[in-house]
């Protein structure tokens, strides 16, 4: 049994030992994944009918990682749980086994890799114009009402052609985009109802983290499944609806009654409401952008922290750069600040990468991790991004539990492409091993290059007879050559080394830059963040006070300990020909700021 | 849950066959070496736990011989099952991996395996041009068995068997059409990883021929081991306590044997007077090694037996291979019984060949007696004995058709009072009808008792030789077999005999005639009447039907028999039948009139009177090869048979003529004893006859010496033989093709 007393408070513990079915508000830093983690151990230990699982589906895969890797800290076998995002639960779940009922999967079908999509999109966007469209104008996803396009309203009629042929493009290569594999899961829900039943037989527990950043297609799949139930199939569902940030994807925190009368089966409302991460004077601060009336109480070792929060709005788009670097000084120098609790927050990710390379520039003494530094595409779903990921780190007995895990992950993958082996998870270790010894090329793309073709010809397997290999190595390199071009473009200093490859899986140090959206699920000592502006914060294509409070929220809930929010002058609207005003809400607050 | 279809396309011998099962007992019947064992090889891959997974590995040997290149083309096993549920939740993993889903409810699933080229090859095919043979043979050439891949698959919807559902998965080798894409609908969604379906059921095979005494000596094998085993796990820790300790107690005793302590210490003097005290070791004992643990124990029981009830039990070697192959049955099926309280979804118990050493008494009440519940069980035999117990309904025979295995469900198609008549009927008989290549019905016993000697009498073989089962039905109910003989059931070739009782003397009633006669007149109407019905009924019930087909004496056996002509036959058994003088003589003159009507009469006459199978049996001894044998049964022994193998058609002919020649001396001594004065006509009659047939004999025997040292063509030495010695009953042969 695991000591819950020990390393939860009674908050936590109620949520975990309720019989029923949770729906757990969860403020932030209040230990959500911990209670996520223990109460997934918990019904593991608990779970004792043979073919019955456990399923979690997180965010992403790292924190599905994460999760899994904790509870097998806690000597707890994982055999029986699948943890993982919803678009993997629908495949591991639902299209694989019952692909052969739904007319657009029927035939086999292959998930377009980003690199592709984009592509491909970018192609089509250029048949169109009067407003000429770009690949960022198309996203979109499926509703019970069908496609929905989030980009701004003059530009939806030539999305929607765009998309029109994209489907039809994907359609004719037998291809699925993310959206259609949660689509299509559905469907097949929505279809056959004898799926969701038989689902409902083999499940005890879904468990769904970050709920408020779920879509209304996906509450109906797991939501069918759990009325499928009939009570036997038990609900955890985690998030604060403050926090979500994903609207424009479709995403939504569903009321609980709306739950209920979805699922049918018995929900207890629950909170975390003790804050472990920050100050009372921060937690002051970011409660003003709650949308949902949660209590927030600072109860960690920071309560008392005498944190310093500003805000200016004075500060030149063309000094931005320099104010930036000199509060990070600030923080660093003055105020004792480890570099890596250190986080520098922009809304989009145009506005980061030029920043990180002008403060590299301007304060070398100090490192700074930014986007557009890697020299690969960082496509998680990319077969050969992952075979890069176990070439690229070193074998040590930290990372053994882990890498072993990415080679598992690697064969699973050779079987889905329909690669009939039998090599182990140890052989591909070892043989990376060999062949890295053995390498002596210095440019890392040609080093992976020629590591690939080493590693797949010592296991005996030709990867171009794969179609699915085939098209993510093309993928995997065309994509990385590119982002090399604009790399070495844009920073004369870049080598394009191994040892640089190698990097990008090293612990992070240094002073993270990152989107608001990037930062979810982390925490710093400091955070700084800049273009607060109206039409970033909120996005212009989602203009609503409450949009923007949650943006707000979630980027200054990071910090422990300080905060700067900056509204920068000068950055021009180039539709409205104005200057961009500061965040409406941001403005309005009247906050005893430093 | 159950099996209800087993496919098999392009396995081993089975180019396409489909074997139905239902739930409870099933029988699957065949001759040796007709594919039992490889139709239990097929379900074991889908299902034996125990099978190592690198059996799911084909290789070039498991397509099937009759592929005439297996290069391109699928095998595939497929298992449907029935009674699924998708309510109950311990099969619910099983349903979602195999379950075929309608929109709202599971009742079937399938489960298949499927070795094909990988994905590469596939394509290449799929791009080749259309009807390109050319390019077909090249791409085909180059494929090795290392470019074939196994997968799994659940829910598929195809039926393999419909040669039509093969070309649009694997593709039309003839039309060179390859698909590039084949639906998951059809050939099923391939298992997720984590699902082993074997370890969803639970599942036993008993296999034939087995070593008994070795498999109880190897510990391996050892079935007492095995359950031995299943129960260590759980044993009394109470019980066995004071068990452990009384072994250890030995164990300490046995050290303490003073011999044992002897040679002990004079091992410990012996290294300490070699080597000296600094480098002797310290210290050193002998320890007794019994082990106290409960499945090492266990390997030292027997199983003792007595087998004859003269109170001494003998270890397994000494038992009779019968007793021991009784007793490793009943280990399997306890063994079997553990399993299954293991709460399995499904049992399944597969017996190989239980007639292999079993004694068939034994055998039937194994048989009734074992009846789990929620348990299929598949058998397979070669034994008529065991086909009796058990359902016509849940039947298989495994057979050949011109040369190609098939599969047959007897039953397949028919009422259920349809089956039970046959079933009984079956058990009745003891028929070995089931395991026959081809089949005549007659109704009576001179048919069954004159058909086997006419044709071995004219053709030299039995008609076992030439795989003819003749049943005698024993009344004109043909119908309820004869329809066991169908495209949807049993594809073999039944013939059925029977007579159509026309008149074939005067029948017109008499006002004041003989009483007796005027009585067997009105008989006659009736019978003729009767028959023509028979005949209308029989013709309908075998129109369209290829496998069946009536063949019909116009009066009745006897009398079609003197009818053709085999006059000096019955008159040879005239003395067996009468003992008045007088009877015999008029019997004889009767006999040999050409009218049929006073012939034929007296035939009957003389079966009736020592009664129809007497007669039968009597007339048998006097058949020759000369014989000849009605047309009606020429024709049904030829439509049975069908196509006969050039080097039967060459026994014959090696058959007949040797006759003949014998006939011919034999003829020539019994000239040789006639009176040349008295018998002068008779005499140069016989010579007559016996010339041509010699001058016959002689134009043959360089043609037969020829084809013998070449052999050419069969047909062309039968045409010259019977043109050459045109005499002597050669309708039968004229008739084989």
């Amino acid at each position: 049994m695991l000591d819950l007393n020990e390393d939860l408070n009674d908050e936590q513990i109620d949520a975990i030992n309720e019989p029923n079915s949770v729906f757990l508000i969860a403020c932030p830093g209040s230990g959500k994944t911990r209670t996520l983690t223990y109460k997934i151990a918990n019904e593991l230990l608990n779970l004792n009918e043979r073919n019955k699982w456990i399923i979690a589906i997180t965010y992403t895969n790292a924190a599905a990682d994460e999760i899994k890797e904790r509870i097998e800290n806690l000597g707890v076998d994982t055999g029986k749980l699948w943890i993982g995002t919803i678009h993997a639960f629908c495949i591991e779940w639902i299209l694989k086994p019952y692909a052969g009922y739904h007319e657009e999967v029927k035939y086999g079908y292959k998930i377009i890799n980003s690199h592709e999509s984009e592509e491909l999109l970018s192609e089509l966007c250029r048949n169109y114009s009067y407003p000429s469209i770009n690949y960022y104008d198309c996203g979109y996803h499926y509703t019970s009402t069908g496609l929905q396009i989030s980009c701004a309203a003059n530009k939806q009629a030539n999305v929607s052609y765009v998309l029109r042929d994209y489907h039809s493009r994907l359609k004719a290569n037998f291809q699925v985009d993310f959206e259609q594999i949660l689509y299509f899961s559905y469907q097949l829900i929505l279809q056959h109802t004898s799926i969701s039943k038989v689902l409902s037989q083999l499940f005890t527990y879904i468990l769904v983290d970050e709920y408020q950043d779920t879509k209304e297609i996906q509450y109906t799949v797991f939501g069918r499944i759990l009325n499928a139930g009939m009570g036997n199939v038990k609900a955890f569902i985690v998030g604060d609806p403050n926090q979500a940030i994903y609207s424009s994807l479709g995403g939504y925190a569903i009321p609980v009654e709306d739950l209920r009368s979805l699922t049918s089966i018995t929900i207890v409302e629950k909170a975390l409401t003790r804050n472990y991460r920050s100050s009372s004077r921060i937690i002051d601060f970011f409660s003003n952008y709650r949308v949902f009336n949660s209590p927030i109480v600072a109860a960690g070792d920071n309560q008392h922290f005498p944190s310093q929060v500003y805000y200016s709005q004075t500060i030149l788009l063309e000094d931005l750069t320099q104010t930036i670097g000199n509060s990070v000084k600030y923080f660093s120098d003055e105020c004792g600040i480890q570099q890596n609790e250190i986080c520098i927050i922009a809304p989009w990710w145009v506005h980061l990468a030029s920043m990180t390379r002008k403060l590299t520039s301007l304060f070398p003494e100090y490192k700074f991790n930014g986007p557009g530094l890697t020299p690969f595409s960082r496509d998680v779903d990319n077969f050969w991004y992952k075979v890069a990921k176990l070439i690229l780190t070193e074998p040590s007995p930290q990372l053994y539990v882990r890498r072993s895990r990415w080679a598992k992950e690697i064969i699973d993958d050779l079987h889905s492409a329909n690669v009939a082996t039998d090599i182990t998870f140890r052989l591909i270790l070892r043989n990376i091993n060999t062949i890295k010894s053995s390498l002596v090329e210095q440019d890392g793309l040609t080093y992976l290059n020629v590591f690939f073709d080493a590693l797949f010809s010592s296991i005996d397997i030709d990867f171009t007879l794969y179609p699915a290999l085939s098209e993510h190595h093309k993928a995997f390199f065309e994509s990385s050559e590119k982002r090399i071009i604009k790399i070495t473009a844009e920073n004369a200093t870049y080598d394009g080394s191994v040892e640089t490859f190698k990097k990008v899986f090293m612990p992070k140090s240094g002073i993270t830059v990152s989107t608001i959206h990037g930062v979810k699920g982390t925490e710093f000592d400091t955070v700084i963040a800049y273009g607060l502006l109206d039409g970033f914060v909120p996005h212009f294509n989602e203009p609503s006070a409450e949009s923007a409070n949650k943006l707000i929220y979630v980027l200054s809930s990071r910090a422990r300990k300080h905060l700067y929010l900056i509204s920068e002058k000068d950055r021009i609207d180039r539709y409205k020909r104005q200057e961009r005003p500061p965040t409406i809400v941001l403005n309005a607050h009247n906050f005893n700021y430093n | 849950m159950h099996i209800s279809k087993l496919s098999l396309v392009n396995y081993r011998n089975f180019l396409n066959s489909k074997l139905l099962f239902s739930k409870g007992i099933n029988t699957i019947i065949g001759e040796n070496a007709s594919g039992k064992s490889n139709v239990f090889r097929a379900i074991r891959l889908l299902l034996d736990n125990s099978l190592s997974r690198s059996a799911y590995r084909l290789s070039e040997n498991d397509f099937c011989r009759d592929l005439t290149n297996w290069r391109g083309h699928w095998v595939i096993i497929s298992m449907t099952f029935d009674n699924i549920s998708d309510d109950e939740v311990s099969q619910s993993l099983f349903v979602h991996s195999a379950g075929i889903h309608g929109s709202a409810i599971v009742k079937q699933a399938s489960y298949n395996l499927i070795f094909r080229p990988k994905q590469h090859i596939r394509i290449a095919l799929s791009e080749l041009n259309r009807g390109s043979g050319a390019e077909l043979e090249s791409l085909l050439s180059s494929i090795k068995i290392e470019d074939y891949e196994t997968v799994l698959t659940g829910k598929s919807n195809a039926d393999f068997n419909d040669e039509a559902v093969y070309r649009e998965i694997v593709g039309d080798f003839e039309n060179v059409i390859f698909p590039s894409r084949v639906s998951k609908e059809t050939i099923g969604a391939e298992l997720p990883r984590f699902i082993n379906l074997p370890e969803e059921v639970s599942f036993t095979f008993v296999k034939a021929l087995r070593d008994v005494v070795s498999d109880f000596q190897n510990n391996r094998t050892n079935p007492l081991l095995t359950l031995l085993k299943q129960k260590s796990g759980q044993i009394n820790e109470t019980e066995f306590t004071p068990i452990a300790n009384a072994v250890n107690d030995l164990n300490s005793q046995i050290e303490g044997l003073s011999d044992v302590i002897t040679i002990k210490d004079d091992i410990k003097t012996t290294i300490n007077e070699s080597v000296g005290d600094t480098y002797a070791p310290h210290s050193l004992s002998i320890k007794s090694g019994l082990s106290d643990e409960a499945d090492e124990l266990f390997q030292s029981l027997r199983l003792f037996i007595d087998e004859s009830g003269h109170g001494i039990e003998g270890a397994i070697h000494e038992m009779s291979l019968g007793g021991a192959n009784l007793i490793y049955l009943t280990l399997k099926l306890l063994e079997f019984n553990y399993l299954q309280d293991h709460q399995s979804i499904a049992n399944f118990l597969l017996i190989e060949e239980p007639e292999a050493h079993i004694h068939t008494h034994i055998q039937k009440t194994l048989f009734d007696k074992i009846s789990y519940s929620n348990t299929q069980i598949i058998y397979s035999t070669h034994s008529s004995h065991i086909s009796e117990v058990c359902k016509i309904k849940n039947v298989n025979i495994i057979g050949r058709v011109v040369g190609k295995c098939a599969i047959f469900q007897p039953s397949h198609g028919l009422s259920e009072p349809k089956i039970t008549y046959i079933e009984r009927y079956l058990d009745a008989i003891r028929s070995n009808l089931l395991f026959a290549k081809s089949v005549i019905l007659v109704e009576g016993d001179a048919e069954e008792i004159l058909i086997p000697v006419l044709i071995k009498k004219t053709l030299g073989l039995s008609l076992d030789e030439l795989g003819i089962s003749l049943v005698n039905i024993r009344s004109t109910g043909f119908e309820n077999i004869a329809l066991l003989f169908h495209d949807d059931r049993i594809r073999k070739k039944c013939s059925i005999i029977t007579d159509l009782d026309a008149h074939f003397y005067n029948i017109t009633a008499v006002v004041g005639g003989v009483p007796a006669d005027e009585k067997r007149k009105d008989k006659a109407r009736g019978s003729e009447v009767s028959g023509a019905l028979r005949k209308i009924a029989l013709d309908s019930l075998c129109q369209g039907n290829d496998w069946l087909h009536p063949y019909y004496a116009d009066h009745t056996f006897e009398v079609d028999f003197i009818k053709v002509g085999n006059q000096n036959t019955l008159k040879s058994v005239v003395g067996d039948v009468y003992t008045d003088a007088n009877k015999i003589s008029e019997s004889n003159t009767e006999l040999s009139s050409s009218d049929i009507a006073t012939s034929g009469l007296r035939a009957l006459k003389m079966a009736n009177y020592k009664k129809k199978g007497w007669f039968a049996i009597t007339l048998s001894e006097k058949i020759k090869f000369s014989v000849t044998v009605p047309k009606y049964i020429i024709d049904a022994v030829i439509f049975s048979h069908g196509v006969v193998a050039p080097c039967t058609l060459e026994k014959i002919i090696d058959y007949r003529f040797k006759a003949i020649k014998e006939y011919v001396l034999n003829g020539r001594e019994y000239v040789a004893t006639l009176d040349s004065t008295t018998q002068a006509t008779h005499i140069s009659e016989w010579q007559s006859h016996l010339s041509f047939i010699d001058a016959g004999i002689s134009a043959f025997t360089p043609k037969w010496l020829n084809y013998l040292s070449n052999r050419a063509d069969i047909q062309t030495i039968k045409v010259a033989f019977i043109n050459d010695i045109p005499c002597l009953a050669n309708e039968i042969l004229e008739g084989l093709k």
